[in-house]
């Protein structure tokens, strides 16, 4: 206690020292704690991009493949799968519900999905989070179309708008089926998902996009869409089928039994399974982040011990005349490393209070932007963690100095050959 | 019969193990109650001999004995605190703590030893006994509560005489105190000690260059007269 008093003094005394260590210490925790808080943030936002499916069906393919094209749109299936495949599928008793996907057109970058509207009764994301309608409704007509939230908001686009989707996936298409406009009718709240950058369209509305390519060639006549809409437009095949069972349990049964098809070589996954796969190839620049972070509560601490340690031969005198009054060597040590853990503790308190503040400002920044949606909650045991880490690491690092001032006090006794 | 402040037998120091015998005293009594006026040249052992005194060092041979208590007999952390209870200490310069007021400069050996605290606590309340001695050594007003680095040289000495006396310690060392004031305040300083220390009843050793002041003290001696290892 006696020393605890003078330590506080002491730091008092050389407050915009200790201060700007203080902070040092304090911006890099929090951004230390940010850096991990917005990791396991992602880290759930991510897998749970899709969550409430419990099968990915596809073409057979890798499961990040069928993980990438089917739920994150980037690229393109290798295979397709049939019609007739799908409706097997999706009468099997173990099988609640099935949404159809094909992809593979573009409206101005952006991917346009042929869905049926069970997509937006069972899509689920985040912790079972629905889709919902920011305006309008799901689409009805053959050429009505649902935008997600970055396709409205990026090309402006309201209710009630003709657009032209093109044939083909990429931004630029040389053929634009013009004659054939698609009407916006619902657009889609932001979920900070891939949802965000798609065009919904009915499936027969994706045939009748397609209506006179099929030898691959652009129609010499472009059909009216009265014509179009007197056609038969099931699809032959599909890009994607997202399942719900009826039971949990039934997943790694019909997962078996879609893998082992006999009609038709398929592949079904566990969207969990794939996303964690993925998110563990992608984990790298997540650990390089921490790392960063890391170093930069290291640069902190160092802060600390060359502000501690350029003041030391200042002290000696201090310590000789502590030595003088009674202190014992150990207590001047305890005087210098209790300085450390002051300020690193206080540096760790103020970290996480500028973390909260910082959260409480930022969330709906960040929600806005990225769709993350950011829980201000107590510390998790992971961040309690790295809290002692921090005061661990910065009583370590007072240890050098205190050492030194040990070794002085007890070479000087009470005597200051400087 | 008390025994006496201090008795040294036969020390032999060096400060390392190889190294040069720096103090080499065959016998040094000092009673209780003694003022005594020690001085010698530089690199006769003064710091040394302090060093022993204080308990900060022991000697390789012999023994040293203050209030009885022979020093070798103890450990580090026990002579740090006998040190504390019983001895106050004055440096030539710099002896207080920068950051601490005044009045907590003078209180400091309170904060590392009990029994000076309870000494103190038994004669009144502990600031009001450090602000009694503060104002006997002519430092009273709103001088206690200001920071240190206000006052003036001879200021910081008597506020250092102060801290040494302060709980009445039994012995009380001076390591050329006077000598960063000028002539007036050292004669003021001096009286100052000398009567604060014999109202307490202290031991004091008095080390200093200046022979000037030796007829105030009982006894006189010269270090390098009584250091066999400084004749060499």
């Amino acid at each position: 206690m006696a020393i605890l008093g003078l330590t506080l003094r002491s730091l008092l005394s050389r407050r915009y020292t200790a201060l700007l260590t203080l902070f040092a210490i304090a911006l890099s925790t929090a951004l230390l704690l940010g850096v991990e808080r917005l990791r396991v943030e992602a880290r759930a936002s991510f897998a749970h991009t899709i969550s409430g499916t419990d099968l990915l069906v596809g073409a057979r393919s890798g499961q990040v493949q069928l993980l990438l094209y089917s739920v994150f749109r980037i690229g393109n299936p290798t295979n397709t799968l049939r019609w007739d495949s799908y409706r097997d599928i999706a009468r099997h008793p173990a099988v609640a519900w099935s949404v159809p996907l094909v992809l593979g057109d573009a409206h101005r970058g952006y991917r346009v999905l042929g869905t049926t509207t069970d997509y937006f009764r069972h899509y689920r994301y985040g912790r079972g989070r629905v889709l919902e309608f920011a305006a309008g409704r799901p689409f009805d007509d053959l050429f009505d179309a649902v935008l997600g939230a970055d396709v409205a908001r990026q090309l402006g686009y309201a209710l009630d708008q003709s657009i032209v989707i093109s044939h083909g996936a990429g931004s630029v298409s040389f053929v634009q089926h013009d004659t054939l406009p698609f009407r916006v009718v619902g657009i889609l709240r932001k979920t900070g998902t891939p949802v965000d950058r798609a065009v919904h369209v009915s499936l027969a509305g994706i045939e009748a996009i397609h209506v006179g390519w099929e030898g691959g060639a652009a129609p010499r006549q472009a059909p009216t869409a009265d014509a179009v809409r007197a056609m038969d437009l099931t699809p032959q095949t599909l890009s994607a089928v997202l399942l719900g069972l009826e039971s949990r349990l039934a997943v790694f049964r019909l997962q078996r039994e879609i893998n082992d098809y006999a009609r038709e070589p398929l592949s079904a996954v566990i969207p969990g399974v794939a996303l964690q796969e993925l998110w563990d190839l992608m984990g790298v620049a997540e650990r390089a982040l921490l790392a960063i972070s890391a170093c930069v509560v290291g640069v902190g601490l160092l802060g600390m011990l060359s502000a501690i340690l350029s003041g030391l031969n200042e002290r000696r005198r201090e310590m000789a005349i502590l030595r003088a009054v009674g202190a014992r060597p150990l207590q001047v040590f305890i005087l210098l490393v209790s300085e450390a853990l002051l300020l690193a503790g206080a540096g760790v308190v103020l970290g996480v209070l500028l973390l909260y503040a910082a959260l409480w400002l930022g969330r709906p920044l960040i929600e806005a932007q990225w769709g993350l949606y950011l829980a201000i909650g107590p510390l998790a045991l992971r961040e309690w963690a790295l809290l002692a880490i921090i005061v661990g690491a910065g009583a370590l690092v007072g240890a050098i100095p205190a050492y030194r001032a040990y070794r002085y006090s007890l070479a000087d006794g009470l005597t200051v050959r400087v | 019969m008390a025994a006496a402040a201090i008795e040294l037998t036969d020390v032999q120091f060096r400060w390392r193990p190889q190294g040069p015998l720096v103090l080499d005293v065959p016998q040094l009594t000092v009673a209780r109650g003694e003022r005594l006026f020690l001085r010698g040249p530089s690199g006769s052992g003064k710091s040394t001999l302090l060093a022993l005194l204080s308990g900060v060092s022991v000697p390789q041979h012999g023994s040293v004995e203050v209030l009885g208590q022979p020093l070798h007999a103890l450990g580090g952390a026990q002579r740090d605190a006998f040190r504390a209870d019983h001895i106050g200490y004055i440096f030539q310069m710099f002896n207080l703590i920068p950051y601490l007021s005044v009045l907590d400069n003078v209180l400091l050996p309170c904060r590392f030893s009990r029994a000076r605290a309870q000494r103190v606590a038994a004669r009144s309340e502990p600031q009001a006994e450090a602000m009694r001695l503060l104002d006997h050594l002519g430092l009273g007003g709103d001088l206690p509560q200001r920071a240190v680095t206000e006052l003036s040289v001879g200021q910081q000495q008597r506020v250092a005489a102060a801290r040494a006396l302060l709980g009445g310690p039994e012995l009380i060392i001076a390591d050329e105190p006077t000598s960063a004031l000028d002539a007036d305040h050292r004669a003021a300083f001096i009286e100052l000690l000398l009567s604060e220390c014999a109202s307490l009843g202290s031991t004091l050793v008095f080390v200093s260059h200046d022979r000037v002041l030796e007829p105030l003290f009982h006894r006189a001696l010269c270090l390098s007269e009584i250091n066999r290892a400084g004749m060499a």
